[in-house]
C-alpha cells in the first residue's frame, strides 16, 4: 500500500516433535512443536471450526524466537476420530488447550487465531487469563446471532451472488428460510453422497468468499474429500449449537476478563466472512487491544496485507 | 483482465443552454464530440449528483454525440436542491423534452448507480428510443436495495463509517434513519441541513471505492454539492423511489428485452452489491454482466473507467 514491500512468511520448517494426546475417551489430538524449544510459547488456534492445522501456519513465527506449537482440533486433520461430532464443543477445545500447555510443561503462552481461532482464543482467555501472555486475533469472528446470519442467509450472499447459488443449489426451496439447519440434516445423514455433496457446497461457500480476488486453486484444494467432511460437519454441528455460548454476544459481554492482556486485532476490510463489524465492536469493547485495519484484504490469513501485519505483530512491532 | 481503457482526453462541448421543463426547473445540458456522431445520453448519479466535464470523456468524441445534462434540482439546473415537482417520473419525462429538443431521434443510455435506475424507468416509458444500455454498479430501487445501504449490509463491512453517519441522529430517532435525515434536510435550519448534508453525503463517499479516495471524500465536503445530493437523495429514498412496487424495474424488464447492453459492476460494490446486477442481469438476458473484481462503486475506479470505455467503444460503430 505505502510503497513498503510486505513482510511474507519466514521459511518452511519441520518439527522438532509431533505426537497423539489423548483428550477423552473418544477423541485423540495431533500435536506438534517447531522452532526453538527453548522459545517463547506461542499455540496457533486454527478455524473453522474443523479446519486443522497446516505447515504454513508454523512460518508466521521466526524460528529462532519461537516455540511454535500447532494442534489438530477434536475431530480434524490428523486427530482421530474423523469428522467425530460427538464430544465436540467449544468448551471440550477450551479443556483440551489446558490438557496440551500441562503435558507440554508449558507456563503460559502466546495465542493466535483467526476466524474461528479468534472465537477460540477469546473463550480460552476468558476462561484461563492468567495462562495468556498475548493475542493475536484476525477475521474476528464471535458467533453471533448476527454473524451467522450474514454469512449462512442474508448479508454475503449480496457481494457473491453466483457463488451464492451453489450454496443454495443442495437444499430445496422451501428449507432455504434456515440454511444452516438444512445444511446440519444433511452432513449428519446416513448417506454418505448427501454429506459429501453438502460438505462440497459448504466448504466452496466459504473459500470462494474468503480471498480479496478470486483463488481457484484454494477452492478446488478444499474439496478435497476428507478435508471438507470434516470442515462442513463440524463447522455446522457448531453454528447449529450457537457455539455453545450460554449467551450471544458473550465473548463481548465478558471482555473484562482479558482486557490487561496484550492483544492485537488485525482484520481485512473486505472480510466478507468475517465482516468488519465483529472486529470493530471487539475493538470498541477492548480498546486497549492494537486494532489494524487491512484496506485491501479479505478473510483469508494468507492475503498479502493481513500476512504482513500478522507477522508484524508476532516480530512484536504493535506497540504493546 | 485484457487491454487497460483510460478515459478520453478533455473536451469542451460543442454547445450548451439550459430547458425550462416546468414553471420551477430549467435544466443545465451540453453536447461534445462529433455533432453528427451515435448520440448517447449520460445519466448521473445521486439523484442530486450533477455531471462533470469528465463524464464526457467515457466517449469516442469522433463518434459519439455526448448529450450531459443535470437533472432537476443539481448541478447547473436551478432551482438548486429543489425537491418540489422531482420525481423519477418529472426526470423521465425531462429526458423526453431534451431529446425532442435535441432533435434526436434514438440514443444510448449510459449510467451508473441512480443514472442506472434512471435509465431503467426511462427505457421502460420508451423503450423505442433507446439504442443500447451501459449501465453500472446497478440500484433499481428494490426494498432490499435500499434496506443493504442504510440498515442491513453495509454497515456489517464499514462499520466505523456507519457509526459516524448514525453519530448526527439522537439514538431515538435511529429507527427511521432515512426520516430523521429527510427531518433535518428538508428543515427550516440552515446549520442543521448543512450538517446532515455533510453526514449524508460523506457515508456514501467514504465507502465508495475499494480504496478510499480522499479527492472523493473531500468533495463530498463541498456544501454546495451536499445540500443537493442529500436533499435530492433522501428525498428521493424517502419516496422509495417513486416506484410502485418497490420492484417495478425488475418486473417491468419484459418491455425492454431487444436492447443490447453492458452490466458493469464491482465485486466491491458496498453501496449497490453485486447481487443488483446479478438480478438484473437474469431479468434482462441479452445483457452482458461484467463483475469487476478489484473494484467498489464509484465510476473512478481504474477497472470500472476500463470496462465502461471498452463498452462504449464496442457499441460506437453501431447504428442508431
Amino acid at each position: 500500500m505505502n510503497g513498503e514491500p510486505r513482510r511474507g512468511f519466514f521459511p518452511a520448517l519441520e518439527p522438532y516433535g509431533r505426537g497423539m494426546l489423548t483428550v477423552s475417551e473418544l477423541h485423540t489430538l495431533y500435536y506438534e512443536q517447531s522452532g526453538n524449544p527453548a522459545g517463547k510459547p506461542v499455540v496457533v488456534l486454527h478455524g473453522g471450526p474443523g479446519g486443522g492445522s497446516d505447515a504454513k501456519h508454523r512460518r508466521f513465527f521466526d524460528p529462532s524466537v519461537y516455540r511454535i506449537i500447532l494442534f489438530d482440533q477434536r475431530g480434524c486433520g490428523r486427530s482421530t476420530p474423523h469428522a467425530s461430532l460427538d464430544h465436540n464443543t467449544t468448551w471440550d477445545l477450551v479443556a483440551d488447550l489446558e490438557r496440551l500447555r500441562v503435558h507440554l510443561g508449558v507456563e503460559q503462552w502466546q495465542l493466535f487465531g483467526g476466524s474461528w481461532g479468534s472465537t477460540l482464543a477469546l473463550a480460552y482467555a476468558q476462561t484461563h487469563p492468567e495462562r495468556v501472555t498475548e493475542m493475536i486475533l484476525r477475521g474476528i469472528f464471535m458467533l453471533r446471532a448476527d454473524e451467522l446470519r450474514w454469512f449462512y442467509q442474508d448479508g454475503a450472499n449480496a457481494m457473491f451472488p453466483e457463488a451464492w447459488e451453489g450454496f443454495i443449489e443442495p437444499i430445496p426451496p422451501d428449507e432455504r428460510g434456515d440454511l444452516v439447519a438444512a445444511y446440519h440434516r444433511r452432513l449428519t445423514s446416513d448417506d454418505p453422497q448427501v454429506v459429501l455433496r453438502a460438505a462440497r457446497a459448504w466448504t466452496t461457500w466459504e473459500t470462494t468468499t474468503s480471498f480479496l480476488l478470486p483463488n481457484p486453486a484454494s477452492i478446488e484444494a478444499a474439496k478435497t474429500e476428507r478435508f471438507a467432511i470434516a470442515f462442513a460437519r463440524i463447522e455446522c454441528h457448531y453454528f447449529v449449537n450457537r457455539g455453545f455460548f450460554a449467551r450471544d454476544g458473550q465473548l463481548l459481554q465478558d471482555i473484562e476478563r482479558i482486557r490487561h492482556i496484550p492483544a492485537t486485532i488485525i482484520q481485512g476490510r473486505y472480510d466478507i466472512v468475517c465482516p468488519m463489524l465483529s472486529a470493530w465492536d471487539l475493538h470498541k469493547a477492548w480498546p486497549e487491544a492494537n486494532f489494524v485495519l487491512v484496506p485491501d484484504a479479505g478473510h483469508s490469513a494468507y492475503e498479502p496485507g493481513i500476512l504482513d501485519q500478522l507477522i508484524l505483530a508476532t516480530e512484536g512491532h504493535h506497540p504493546r | 483482465m485484457g487491454a487497460s481503457n483510460g478515459l478520453y482526453p478533455e473536451i469542451e462541448p460543442f454547445q450548451s443552454g439550459k430547458l425550462r421543463v416546468s414553471r420551477r426547473h430549467e435544466i443545465y445540458w451540453e453536447q461534445s464530440g462529433n455533432p453528427e456522431g451515435k448520440p448517447v445520453v449520460f445519466l448521473h448519479g445521486g439523484p442530486g449528483g450533477g455531471t462533470e466535464p469528465k463524464h464526457r470523456r467515457f466517449f469516442d468524441p469522433r463518434r459519439y454525440r455526448i448529450i450531459l445534462f443535470d437533472q432537476r434540482g443539481c448541478g447547473r439546473s436551478t432551482p438548486h436542491a429543489s425537491i418540489a415537482e422531482n420525481t423519477t417520473w418529472d426526470l423521465v419525462d425531462d429526458l423526453e423534452r431534451l431529446r425532442i429538443h435535441l432533435g434526436v431521434e434514438r440514443w444510448q443510455l449510459f449510467g451508473g448507480s441512480w443514472g442506472s435506475t434512471l435509465a431503467l424507468a426511462y427505457a421502460q416509458s420508451h423503450p423505442h428510443r433507446v439504442t443500447e444500455m451501459i449501465l453500472r454498479g446497478i440500484f433499481t430501487f428494490a426494498q432490499d436495495e435500499m434496506d443493504w445501504f442504510y440498515f442491513s449490509g453495509t454497515r456489517f463491512l464499514f462499520p466505523d463509517s456507519y457509526d459516524e453517519f448514525l453519530a448526527g441522529i439522537p439514538e431515538d430517532e435511529r429507527g427511521d434513519l432515512i426520516g430523521a435525515y429527510h427531518q433535518r434536510l428538508v428543515g427550516p435550519h440552515p446549520r442543521m441541513r448543512e450538517l446532515a448534508a455533510k453526514a449524508w453525503s460523506r457515508w456514501e463517499c467514504s465507502v465508495a471505492s475499494l480504496i478510499q479516495d480522499r479527492d472523493l471524500v473531500a468533495h463530498c465536503d463541498d456544501a454546495g454539492f451536499t445540500l443537493a445530493f442529500a436533499r435530492i437523495e433522501c428525498h428521493y429514498f424517502v419516496n422509495r423511489g417513486f416506484m410502485e412496487p418497490s420492484t417495478q424495474l425488475l418486473d417491468g424488464m419484459d418491455k425492454i428485452q431487444h436492447i443490447p447492453g453492458v452490466i458493469v459492476h464491482g465485486r466491491y460494490d458496498v453501496i449497490c452489491p453485486p447481487r443488483n446486477a446479478w438480478r438484473l442481469h437474469k431479468a434482462w438476458p441479452k445483457s452482458e454482466l461484467q463483475f469487476v473484481e478489484t473494484a467498489g462503486h464509484s465510476a473512478n475506479e481504474p477497472g470500472i473507467m476500463s470496462a465502461l470505455v471498452s463498452a462504449t467503444n464496442r457499441f460506437r460503430l453501431r447504428p442508431s
